[in-house]
């Protein structure tokens, strides 16, 4: 046994990083009296750390501590994503001014981000529905916190509130959901279940489980009808917060939703292909109902937003409908459209709230009809901010293009036409929302103030990173497919 | 008819537990939907979790005889506690913005 | 032959007698001789002043949150506790671990001086010349708790 504990802990390095950068914040800042962003960079070290480590794991496919998590090719590909996000968070907050009237706090704030890190990690690796609800839980309780985190903001303490009475409730809509697969199957390890499920009759109970299962994670990933909590909560919480959990918790609650029905509810019939257990659920169409539900949703309610935070809300509920029409499929196609749009998704949208970031920090407004003439003060941002929307949109040659076009192609492979239909219609759609932006921007001389804004180099490094994907993914993304053809091995899948 | 009834009741086993477990779910989700003041939200919240603990005990001692049921039920008391007291500190905050704990008041943020 | 439901009836049964021949045989045999003092509302011996259902003050509910979340780590060490034999040196690392972190977050409570709790110096009357007997309003203003609302010392 010890053995295998040994093993375990040395696969376990990245999350023991995170979780002493953690200890050392806390203490850092009890010690230091000056009071700054020094648990910010202790952070920032601590995930650039845990990229490398996470580069020293490539390749390996095992389980680990007595297959509570499994350390694969999949779990490491997200895992990057999550950690490239989390370092982009961590700068972000350096600059948010909303953060400046709590600076003897600031610690907490990293801690917390810290422990959202780690709760993340090990939602994309779990292999046991007790892990997975405890990193699911840990994920949340973290993201409750920071969300109030600005806490004389009414704003803020608002969307607190509605945040975590949404998500107390769905994620224990899932854990009782769970419950019921644990007592049908007889075990808590989603292999087990798997093979236990294939076995047996379908029944109405299991409907029911699967329901609400996918309750508990679409909250996470704000999927229609779980999304009621976005929109309030984009718009209460501090912006970096807004962009963390837009970006990074949507992306590793997706792919803890593909671990989950790639392994447990899905099976092989007897001609090889991939068939749905037990027989009969149609989990598939629950989920592109959902899928469909929340590109019309998302993309229509955003058309009449003001807010830049809330029209940036309904477009992340829209895009979950696009990430989660690859789910759909969950073939090995479907599975890397989904990669692939993660990993494009991590750029534009974190893009979209550094711009948002950056215009609420300097003319201190978060209102779309603010934006007029900040293409004659700003140029350089205004046109990157173009570009990051032109990309959401998913019109060529920017990456969000080639993301829609995987993911487009391989629900039409699968033979889900009047899905695709419907997201390529809302597609149009959010053209007019996302160009209402630019429009803004470049086409109304500014009123008032006229003199040109300038910006620090720090700034103008953070968005020429975050920009040159965008462009160059749009034209140039063989290594990344051929980095998701060598992460499509699950632990335990063929 | 009364007899089978009698006998029904007078021998719990899987399905008495499960029954219990539904109705303590039902009633904490009637309690959320229902009531305004965000405490007694909060107490449906954690009938929610206990439901899902008396659940996950029963089927641990009657359909499947492993201690893994047992287990999860321990970390979901904790989880209850711990989001409980995080919930808590927010709705005190709450109050000190809004001098209510009305979910109905607090709705400034709309569209 | 009692089933196992059963046997719990008879205790339910037992408990509910049990109380209500105590009460029954103590109203036949006590005096009966009410008054103003022993019908008052029994408060150590104080004059019962205002309602009971008055508003505390916001520090009672965080000590009381952390005090909670010290107090559910009992239900992990307790199985650890009747197992930690068997398993070794793993489950005392990994218990060792835990106290660790938890340690740690006590550490940051009283390093932010959250566990302080600074009481309210006593209101004496003053008497000011022209004005007559003053109350001074003993009222902490605590910028981190942010007291309103809270308990009025009157």
């Amino acid at each position: 046994m010890s053995e295998h504990v040994l093993n375990s802990i040395g696969l376990f390095v990245p999350e023991i990083i995170l979780v002493a950068s953690l200890c050392i914040i806390i203490v850092a800042d009890l010690l230091l009296k000056k009071r700054t962003h020094a648990g910010g960079w202790i952070l920032l070290a601590s995930l650039v750390l845990c990229f490398f480590a996470f580069s020293a794991q490539s390749g390996i496919n095992t389980s680990a501590f007595f297959a509570m998590i499994a350390v694969d090719p999949f779990s490491v590909f997200f895992k990057v994503i999550l950690v490239i996000s989390g370092i982009f968070i961590v700068l972000f907050s350096m600059q948010n001014k909303e953060l400046i009237p709590y600076k003897n706090r600031i610690g907490e704030y990293y801690m917390l981000i810290a422990g959202m890190m780690l709760g993340m990690f090990l939602m994309v690796s779990s292999t046991n529905l007790l892990m997975m609800y405890l990193a699911f839980e840990m994920t949340s309780i973290c993201s409750y916190v920071l969300v109030g985190f600005t806490k004389k903001s009414i704003r803020s303490a608002e969307s607190s509130i509605k945040y975590i009475i949404y998500g107390s409730v769905s994620s224990g809509i899932m854990i009782y959901g769970m419950s019921l697969i644990y007592g049908m199957s007889g075990s808590l390890n989603i292999f087990e279940i798997g093979a236990a499920l294939s076995g047996l009759e379908s029944a109405p109970i299991f409907s029911m489980a699967v329901l609400m299962i996918t309750a508990g994670i679409g909250f996470k990933i704000a999927l229609v009808p779980f999304h009621f909590w976005a929109p309030d909560v984009y718009e209460g919480a501090p912006m970096a917060i807004t962009a963390l959990l837009a970006v990074t918790s949507k992306i590793a609650a997706v792919a803890m939703l593909i671990r989950l029905f790639r392994v447990s509810f899905t099976g092989v019939d007897a001609t090889g292909m991939m068939a749905i257990i037990p027989e009969g659920i149609r989990w598939d169409m629950m989920l592109a109902v959902m899928a469909a539900a929340a590109m019309i949703l998302g993309n229509l309610a955003a058309l009449w937003q003001d807010n830049i935070k809330r029209m940036l809300a309904y477009s992340s509920i829209a895009h979950a409908g696009y990430i989660i029409m690859g789910v759909v499929v969950l073939t090995d196609q479907g599975i890397s459209a989904v990669m692939l749009y993660a990993f494009m998704y991590l750029f534009m949208n974190l893009g979209t709230f550094y711009m948002a970031m950056l215009y609420a920090n300097k003319f201190s407004t978060e209102s779309i009809e603010g934006y007029k003439g900040i293409g004659y003060r700003a140029p350089f941002t205004a046109v990157a901010l173009t570009i990051f929307l032109v990309s959401l949109t998913g019109l060529p040659p920017t990456a969000g293009f080639i993301a829609k076009l995987y993911i487009f192609g391989a629900a039409i492979n699968a033979g889900w036409i009047w899905l695709v239909l419907v997201a390529g219609v809302m597609t149009i759609v959010s053209l007019f929302y996302y160009i209402r932006v630019a429009r803004n921007m470049f086409l109304y001389k500014p009123e008032g103030e006229t003199e040109p804004v300038r910006f620090d180099n720090f700034t103008t490094a953070i968005v020429l990173l975050l920009l040159t994907p965008v462009l160059v993914l749009g034209v140039y993304f063989t290594p990344v497919l051929e980095f998701i053809k060598h992460s499509l091995v699950m632990f335990g899948v063929q | 008819m009364e007899n089978e009834l009698i006998q029904w009741l007078s021998q719990p086993g899987l399905t008495h537990y499960l029954m219990i477990g539904a109705l303590l779910f039902c009633i904490g989700i009637t309690l959320v939907l229902t009531r305004r003041n965000v405490i007694m939200i909060l107490m449906g919240i954690e009938l929610i979790l206990n439901s899902v603990n008396l659940n996950f005990i029963a089927f641990s001692r009657f359909s499947v005889i492993t201690l893994d049921g047992h287990l999860t039920a321990l970390f979901l008391i904790i989880l209850a506690a711990a989001e409980a007291a995080v919930a808590l500190a927010i709705v005190l905050n709450i109050y000190n913005r809004f001098k209510t704990i009305d979910i109905d008041e607090i709705s400034l943020l709309k569209g | 032959m009692l089933s196992d439901f059963g046997s719990i009836l008879l205790f339910m049964i037992a408990g509910v007698l049990f109380v209500a021949i105590a009460l029954f045989v103590s109203k036949l045999v006590r005096p009966h001789r009410p008054n103003a003092d022993k019908l008052s509302t029994y408060e150590c011996g104080e004059e019962p002043i205002g309602d009971a259902r008055i508003q505390f003050n916001n520090r009672f509910y965080i000590i009381g949150l952390m005090f909670l979340i010290f107090e559910v780590e009992i239900l992990l060490l307790f199985p650890w506790a009747m197992v930690f034999q068997d398993l070794g040196w793993y489950a005392f690392s990994a218990m060792f671990v835990f106290v660790f972190l938890i340690f740690i977050g006590f550490i940051y409570e009283l390093g932010k001086g959250h566990l302080k709790w600074d009481l309210p110096s006593p209101a004496v009357p003053e008497y000011v010349e022209g004005v007559g007997v003053v109350e001074r309003d003993i009222r902490t203003e605590d910028d981190e708790f942010e007291s309103d609302g809270g308990l009025t010392f009157k």
